[in-house]
C-alpha cells in the first residue's frame, strides 16, 4: 500500500523526513519497499501576465506571447496551447527551471526537463507557460492553466498554490503490509503507529456522528439475511450532488498513491477508504428498486455484471447485495454496473459494512478478482469503523459535490462488537523477549496503539488488556507480547555473550554422511555437480518414467501439478536423467567436449509403496552420473578417447567402495526406447540402479553431440545397504607374504568374464584374496570364435603358504573353469 | 643308447659354451632389451638356460655335477646382469637426464566441482552443526496439514497467499490437500511430532531442502529453491538467544564486522516474527550500500507447539529459515538465480 507523506501530515506532525519516516516504519514492522519523490517544489515557476498572444508566423498551432513576470522587460514565450489569450494570469516556468514532465513515450512516467532559451520555428522563447500536467497538478493537457485574475505578478507559483492548500511536492511511501496488520492499511492506521513511535498526538478529522434513524430510514431500508457474514451495515444518503471532477488537492493525493481520479463521488469513497481503512460503496440511489437493500447469499451459478462491465459467474456462497428486484453488488468486492454512480447521478446512497473475512476471501479467490475493498475486508476491517467512515464521506460529498445530507443513518447491526479482553503477564513478556523492559513501558506502548490496559493482579503483575476493534488479529497473550516487542524495537533486545547449548547429542544420518562423502569423491575424480529443475513437461516425464531407472521402477504414474506455471513445467521428474541430458546438450552446444556430471535429487512417482510418506506418492532420492564425450581429451601424447561403459562402471565401483560396500554385480538388461543397451547394478540380489547407453533418438532430442552414458542409482537403497558398512572396521593385516599366480584360459568369445570371476572367487575360498583380469585377447593365436582371458590371483593366509597348497587351489580353479565354462588352459 | 646320450651331453656342454659370449656381452640399455634377455634365457617355455637344465639327465652321470654347476653359474650371471641393468636404467631415467621438453603440459587430471548451492549449504549447516544442531530432512511432496495448518495458517487466511503454492491434489481430499512444500518448515512439525512420540524437548535441529513457489521466473526468483530451516525448543529460550545465534551465523558467513538488523515481520508459525537484514556495502549506491534481507525468524507460535503436544508454558522456542540461493548469490556475487540451474560448465568450473 502506498501512502502520501503530505496526506499523513494531516493527521500527525511527526517531524520526520520521508526517509527517516520510512526507516522508523520499517523497524516497527511496516516494511517500506520504496520511497519516491513526487513532483518538485516548482522553484522558478512564477506568475505571469499574458500581455499579448499573436499567431506564430511559421506555425499554425503556435502563438507568440509577451508575458510580464515582474521583470523590466516582458518575456517572449512561444506557446502551443489553444486557450492562451492576452490578459490571462498564468504559471511561467522561467529559463533554468526543472520540471518533471510526462514522458512522450509513456505519459505515466515523468522525466526531468530543464527550461532553456530557444528558438522555436524561428521565434525566440524564454520559458514555458504551463499546463496542469506539466506542473504535476493533474493529468490535464488540453490547455494552459489559467490562474485567478488577482494572482500577483512575479510571485512564486508555489505560494499561490499553498494559499489554496495545494502542495506540489510529495513522497509516496510504498509499504508492504503483512497479513496480520489490517489496522495499517490506511493513512490513519499508519499515523497510529507513527504516534506510538514518536509520542506525537494523532489529529483525526472532525466528524459529527449521526444517530441511527431519521429521514433516511423512510427513503431506504436495509435487511441482512446472512447475519453471520455481515455483522453490520451502515447507510447514509446525500441528495442533489453535482457529478464533477474532484478538487485538485484530492486528485493529487489519489494520484500520489496510485489511484486514478474518476469523479468527485467515487473519489471521495476511495479517499475515505485510504484515510481510515473502511471500504465504502456509493450507489446511485435512484437506481435502487423498491427502496431497499438486502444482504444475502447468491443463487448458485447465477451471473452478475460488475461495474467494470464484466459478466461474472458467481461462486457458491458468494455474499451479494440486492435491491428489491435484483443483485446490485458483490459484497465487499465490487459493485454492479446497474447501480453505479454516473454523470447523471444526483442522489447517492453510501454503504459502509463489515463482511466476514473468510467469505470475502473465498469469493474473491473464486472470481480471481482482488480489489482495494476485498483486500481490506479479507484481512478484517475495524468492527466499529462504519458509522464514522460513512459520515465522513457524506460530509465530504456535501462540501465538495454540493449535496444535501439526508438526516439520520441506517445502522443494521445484528452482531454487536464485543472487545476481547486478554490477560498479559509482565514476566511472560520478559521470558519471550529476553530483554529487560519496565512494566510501565509495556503499558505505555500498548496504550499508544489503542489498547486498554488495567491491572488485574499485582504480584505477579498481570494486566487485563482490552483489544481495540481495529485489531482483529490480536486475541492471545503472545499477540500482545509481539506488539510490545515491535514497538520496543527488536534492535534494543540485547544479545547474550554466550550461547546456550543443551546437553543433547546431534546425530549424523547415514544418507547425509554418505551423500556428502560421495560429493567429495565424485568431484575429486572429475565430475561436476549440477542442480536441475524438478519440473518438466508431462510428455518428457512420461518418457523417462522408465522401468530401467529407479523412479520408473516403482511402476507408478507421473506426478502432475494442478496449477503449473507453464506446460513446460507441469510434471515432477521421475528421474534426474532428463535434467542432466539437457545440461549435457547445452554444454555440448557451447563447445564442451568432455561432459562428466552428477546430481543428487529427489524423484517422484504416484504410487503407494513402503517409502510413501504423504498421500499415495513415493519420493526417493537418486544419484545420477552422466558422461558424454571425451573421457580423455586431446593431448600431445595421443588421440582423445570417448567415454565407454568401462569408464562409467569404474566410477560406479568407486561410488560403492566409498560407501564401504563391495563393488556391485552388473547384469545385462534389455534395450528400451531410452537405452540402446544397459546393465542392472546389483548388490547381492538387491537392485540398486542401472547403467545405460542413451538411445540415439533420445540423445538426438537433447542435442547430444557424443554418445551418452548414464547411471542412476537408487540412493535411498544404497544408503540403507551401506548403513552397516559406512564405518570401517579394522582387520589385522597379514604379516605373511602373498603369492601371485596367473592363469590364462581360452573360452568361447561369447562367454562373459563376470561369472568366471565369481566362479574363481567361489572356488578360491579363503586363500584367494583378489582376482583381476589383466589380459583379454582375441585373434589368430586362440582360434576363431574364441578369446583368451588372463586372470591375476593373489593368495594369502595368516601363515606362509606352501607351493603345494597354492598349486592345489590353482588346479581346482582350473578344473572349475574347464567344467563350467568349457575353458582350456592357454599353453 | 650310450652314443646318443654322449652326443647329447656334448651338445649340451657345447651349447652352454656358445651362450657365454651373449650372456656376458649382450647390450641391456632399454626396457625391451632387458625383457627380451630375460625371456631368452629364463622363460619357462623358451628360456635357453631353462632348456639346458632340462637336458641334465642326458649328461653322463660323472659329468653332471660339473655341467650343473656351469649352468647355475651361467644362470647367476644372467640374473646379476638383469638386476644391474634394471637398476642402471631406473637411475638414468630418474636422475641423470631430464625429459626432452619439460615445458610440455602435464597430463591433465579431469576437473570436478561442487555446485555453489552445495557449497553454500555446507557452510550454513556447518555453522549450526558447530552450535549443536542436528540435521533433519523431509519430503518435498507434502500435505496441507504439515505445510500450512499445523504451522498455524488458518484456512481461508490471506497468510496463505504469502507463498504461492503448487497443488497436486485438491484441499477437498481426505488428507486436506497435497502440494509441493513451499518452505522447509513442515519438517519442523515432522521432527517435533517424531520426538514427542516418546520424548520431550530439547529439540535442536536444522533442515536443509528443496522448496517450490509458483512464481514467475525472473533473475531474482525461480520456481524452486533451497532453504535451511532451524528450530530450537527448550526451557527458557528467548528472542535474545535467537539474535545471538543468528548474529554468530552472519559473522561466520559475512565477516566479523557484519552489520545486521532485526525488523518485525509476520509469519503465521512464529510470534513475535522478524526479518533479518545485513548491510551490503556498495559504493555505487547512495549511502554506501543497502540493507539486504537474508532470513526470516521468530519465536515459535504457542499454537504450533501445542499442536504437536508440547507444553507452550513450559517450553519456548525459536525458528528461522533462509534461502540458500540468496546466501550463495550474495557470497559469490551471482546476480541471476537462473544461472544456478543452467549448469553451464563455464559457470560450474568457477567453483572447482
Amino acid at each position: 500500500m502506498i501512502i502520501s507523506t503530505n496526506w499523513l501530515d494531516d493527521y500527525i506532525a511527526h517531524g520526520l523526513s520521508a526517509d527517516e519516516l520510512a526507516d522508523r516504519l520499517t523497524m516497527c514492522g511496516l516494511e517500506v519497499e520504496s520511497v519516491d519523490r513526487i513532483g518538485t517544489d516548482l522553484e522558478g515557476v512564477v506568475i505571469g501576465h499574458v500581455l499579448s498572444a499573436e499567431q506564430h508566423p511559421n506555425a499554425d498551432r503556435l502563438s507568440v506571447c509577451k508575458v510580464d513576470t515582474g521583470m523590466n522587460t516582458p518575456l517572449d514565450i512561444v506557446c502551443g496551447a489553444p486557450n492562451v489569450a492576452a490578459g490571462q494570469k498564468v504559471a511561467v516556468a522561467t529559463v533554468g527551471t526543472t520540471l518533471h514532465l510526462p514522458s512522450r513515450d509513456n505519459p505515466e512516467q515523468r522525466v526531468p526537463v530543464t527550461m532553456k532559451k530557444a528558438k522555436i520555428r524561428g521565434e525566440v522563447s524564454e520559458g514555458m507557460i504551463c499546463a496542469e500536467d506539466e506542473l504535476g497538478l493533474g493529468d490535464d493537457h488540453d490547455g494552459i492553466l489559467v490562474l485567478d485574475t488577482d494572482a500577483a505578478i512575479g510571485t512564486a507559483f508555489s505560494d499561490y498554490l499553498s494559499a489554496k492548500g495545494i502542495r506540489t511536492m510529495d513522497h509516496a511511501i510504498d509499504i508492504s503490509i503483512t497479513p496480520n496488520r489490517p489496522d495499517a492499511i490506511s493513512h490513519l492506521g499508519i499515523a497510529r503507529d507513527v504516534s506510538a513511535l514518536t509520542g506525537k498526538e494523532i489529529c483525526r478529522p472532525a466528524v459529527a456522528l449521526t444517530e441511527a434513524g431519521g429521514s433516511v430510514t423512510s427513503k431506504m431500508s436495509v435487511t441482512i439475511e446472512a447475519e453471520d457474514l455481515c455483522r453490520r451495515f451502515v447507510g447514509i444518503m446525500v441528495e442533489g450532488v453535482e457529478i464533477k471532477e474532484s478538487p485538485t488537492w484530492m486528485k493529487q493525493r489519489l494520484l500520489a498513491i496510485g489511484l486514478r481520479p474518476r469523479n468527485v463521488i467515487v473519489d471521495i469513497t476511495n479517499y475515505v477508504m485510504y484515510e481510515c481503512g473502511q471500504p465504502l460503496h456509493a450507489y446511485d440511489a435512484d437506481t435502487l428498486n423498491g427502496h431497499c437493500i438486502v444482504v444475502a447469499k447468491a443463487k448458485v451459478g447465477s451471473t452478475f455484471t460488475t461495474l467494470d462491465s464484466k459478466e461474472r459467474t458467481l461462486p457458491e456462497d458468494a455474499l451479494m447485495i440486492r435491491d428489491g428486484e435484483r443483485e446490485i453488488g458483490i459484497a465487499g468486492i465490487m459493485g454492479g454496473e446497474n447501480t453505479e454512480v454516473t454523470d447523471n447521478t444526483t442522489n447517492v446512497f453510501i454503504e459502509a459494512a463489515w463482511f466476514d473475512p473468510s467469505s470475502i476471501r473465498r469469493t474473491a479467490k473464486a472470481l480471481a478478482l482482488q480489489t482495494d475493498a476485498s483486500y481490506r475486508f479479507e484481512r478484517g476491517v475495524d468492527a466499529e469503523g462504519q458509522a464514522w467512515a460513512a459520515k465522513r464521506a457524506a460530509d465530504l460529498m456535501v462540501e465538495l459535490a454540493g449535496g444535501t445530507l439526508v438526516d439520520g443513518m441506517i445502522d443494521v447491526h445484528p452482531v454487536p462488537y464485543e472487545a476481547p479482553v486478554v490477560p498479559l503477564r509482565a514476566q511472560r513478556v520478559l521470558d519471550i523477549m529476553g530483554a529487560d523492559i519496565a512494566p510501565s513501558e509495556m503499558v505505555r506502548l500498548l496504550e499508544a496503539i489503542g489498547f486498554g490496559v488495567t491491572e488485574k493482579q499485582a504480584d505477579p503483575l498481570v494486566w487485563d488488556v482490552t483489544v481495540p476493534s481495529f485489531r482483529p488479529d490480536v486475541g492471545r497473550e503472545i499477540d500482545l507480547i509481539e506488539e510490545v516487542a515491535r514497538l520496543f524495537g527488536y534492535d534494543n533486545i540485547p544479545e547474550p555473550t554466550h550461547s546456550r547449548i543443551p546437553n543433547f547429542t546431534p546425530g549424523m544420518a547415514v544418507d547425509r554422511q554418505l551423500r556428502e562423502r560421495l560429493r567429495d569423491v565424485l568431484s575429486g575424480i572429475g565430475f561436476r555437480e549440477t542442480y536441475t529443475n524438478s519440473m518438466l513437461p508431462i510428455e518428457t516425464a512420461e518418457r523417462f518414467n522408465d522401468p530401467a531407472l529407479p523412479g520408473g521402477r516403482f511402476g507408478g504414474d507421473v506426478v502432475e501439478t494442478m496449477n503449473p506455471i507453464t506446460t513446460e513445467m507441469a510434471a515432477l521428474r521421475p528421474s534426474l536423467l532428463p535434467g542432466l541430458l539437457k545440461v549435457a546438450g547445452h554444454n555440448h552446444n557451447h563447445g564442451q567436449q568432455a561432459i562428466r556430471l552428477f546430481e543428487f535429487g529427489r524423484v517422484h512417482t504416484k504410487r503407494n509403496t513402503n517409502r510413501t510418506l504423504v498421500g499415495d506418492y513415493t519420493e526417493t532420492e537418486t544419484l545420477m552420473l552422466l558422461t558424454s564425450g571425451y573421457w580423455q581429451g586431446q593431448y600431445w601424447e595421443g588421440e582423445p578417447r570417448e567415454a565407454d561403459l568401462f569408464d562409467l562402471k569404474g566410477v560406479v565401483d568407486r561410488v560403492f567402495r566409498a560407501t564401504g560396500l563391495e563393488v556391485p554385480r552388473y547384469k545385462e538388461r534389455e534395450a528400451s526406447n531410452l537405452a540402446s543397451w544397459g546393465v542392472d547394478i546389483l548388490l547381492g540380489k538387491r537392485w540398486i540402479g542401472s547403467l545405460i547407453r542413451i538411445s540415439d533418438a533420445v540423445a538426438g532430442d537433447f542435442t547430444l553431440r557424443h554418445d551418452g552414458l548414464a547411471a542412476e542409482i537408487d540412493f535411498t537403497a544404497l544408503a540403507e545397504a551401506a548403513a552397516g558398512a559406512i564405518r570401517p572396521r579394522y582387520q589385522a593385516i597379514s604379516r605373511f607374504p602373498v603369492v601371485e599366480r596367473d592363469i590364462a584360459v581360452i573360452v568361447p568369445a561369447s562367454q562373459p568374464a563376470g561369472p568366471m570371476i565369481e566362479a574363481i572367487e567361489r572356488t578360491g575360498g579363503d586363500l584367494l584374496k583378489q582376482v583381476t583380469v589383466f589380459d583379454l585377447y582375441e585373434g589368430d593365436h586362440v582360434g576363431k570364435d574364441h578369446k583368451s582371458l588372463a586372470f591375476g590371483l593373489r593368495l594369502g593366509a595368516d601363515r606362509t603358504l606352501r607351493d603345494k597348497e597354492v598349486d592345489k587351489v590353482m588346479t581346482r580353479i582350473l578344473k572349475t573353469l574347464e567344467k563350467e565354462f568349457d575353458a582350456k588352459l592357454r599353453g | 643308447m650310450e652314443s646318443s646320450s654322449h652326443t647329447g651331453a656334448d651338445a649340451a656342454v657345447q651349447a652352454l659354451e656358445d651362450l657365454k659370449t651373449d650372456i656376458e656381452g649382450a647390450v641391456l640399455d632399454t626396457v625391451d632389451a632387458i625383457d627380451e634377455y630375460r625371456i631368452r634365457y629364463l622363460s619357462r617355455k623358451q628360456g635357453r638356460i631353462t632348456a639346458l637344465m632340462k637336458r641334465i639327465p642326458d649328461v653322463a652321470p660323472e659329468d653332471r655335477r660339473a655341467f650343473g654347476q656351469a649352468i647355475n653359474s651361467a644362470k647367476d650371471t644372467v640374473e646379476r646382469r638383469l638386476e644391474e641393468a634394471t637398476a642402471a636404467l631406473t637411475t638414468a631415467a630418474s636422475a641423470t637426464s631430464a625429459p626432452a621438453d619439460v615445458t610440455l603440459p602435464g597430463r591433465e587430471q579431469p576437473q570436478g566441482s561442487l555446485h555453489p548451492i552445495t557449497q553454500a549449504a555446507r557452510l550454513i549447516t556447518r555453522v549450526f552443526e558447530n552450535y549443536g544442531f542436528d540435521v533433519a530432512e523431509g519430503p518435498e511432496i507434502e500435505d496441507d496439514w504439515h505445510n500450512f495448518t499445523a504451522l498455524n495458517f488458518p484456512p481461508d487466511h490471506p497468510a496463505r497467499d504469502m507463498q504461492d503454492t503448487f497443488f497436486i491434489e485438491d484441499a477437498e481430499q481426505e488428507h486436506g490437500g497435497i502440494l509441493l512444500r513451499t518452505h522447509t518448515s513442515p519438517v519442523q512439525i515432522r521432527v517435533m511430532e517424531d520426538i514427542m512420540k516418546d520424548g520431550e524437548p530439547p529439540i535442536r535441529v536444522i533442515v536443509p531442502g528443496r522448496v517450490y513457489r509458483n512464481e514467475a521466473i525472473s533473475y531474482k526468483s525461480y520456481c524452486l529453491f533451497h532453504q535451511v530451516e532451524g528450530l530450537y525448543v527448550d526451557e527458557g529460550v528467548t528472542m535474545a538467544d535467537l539474535k545471538q545465534i543468528l548474529h554468530a551465523f552472519a559473522r561466520t558467513l559475512f565477516g566479523e564486522d557484519v552489520r545486521m538488523r532485526f525488523r518485525p515481520s509476520f509469519f503465521p508459525f512464529t510470534e513475535p516474527s522478524a526479518e533479518v537484514d545485513i548491510w551490503w556495502k556498495d559504493e555505487n549506491l547512495p549511502g554506501g550500500g543497502r540493507w539486504m534481507e537474508i532470513l526470516g525468524c521468530g519465536m515459535v507460535d504457542p499454537n504450533v507447539l501445542e499442536g504437536v503436544g508440547i507444553d507452550s508454558e513450559k517450553y519456548t522456542g525459536y525458528a528461522f529459515g533462509m534461502g540458500i540461493e540468496r546466501i550463495a548469490m550474495l557470497r559469490y556475487g551471482i546476480d541471476d538465480i537462473r544461472i544456478l540451474y543452467e549448469n553451464d560448465v563455464r559457470f560450474l568450473e568457477q567453483f572447482s
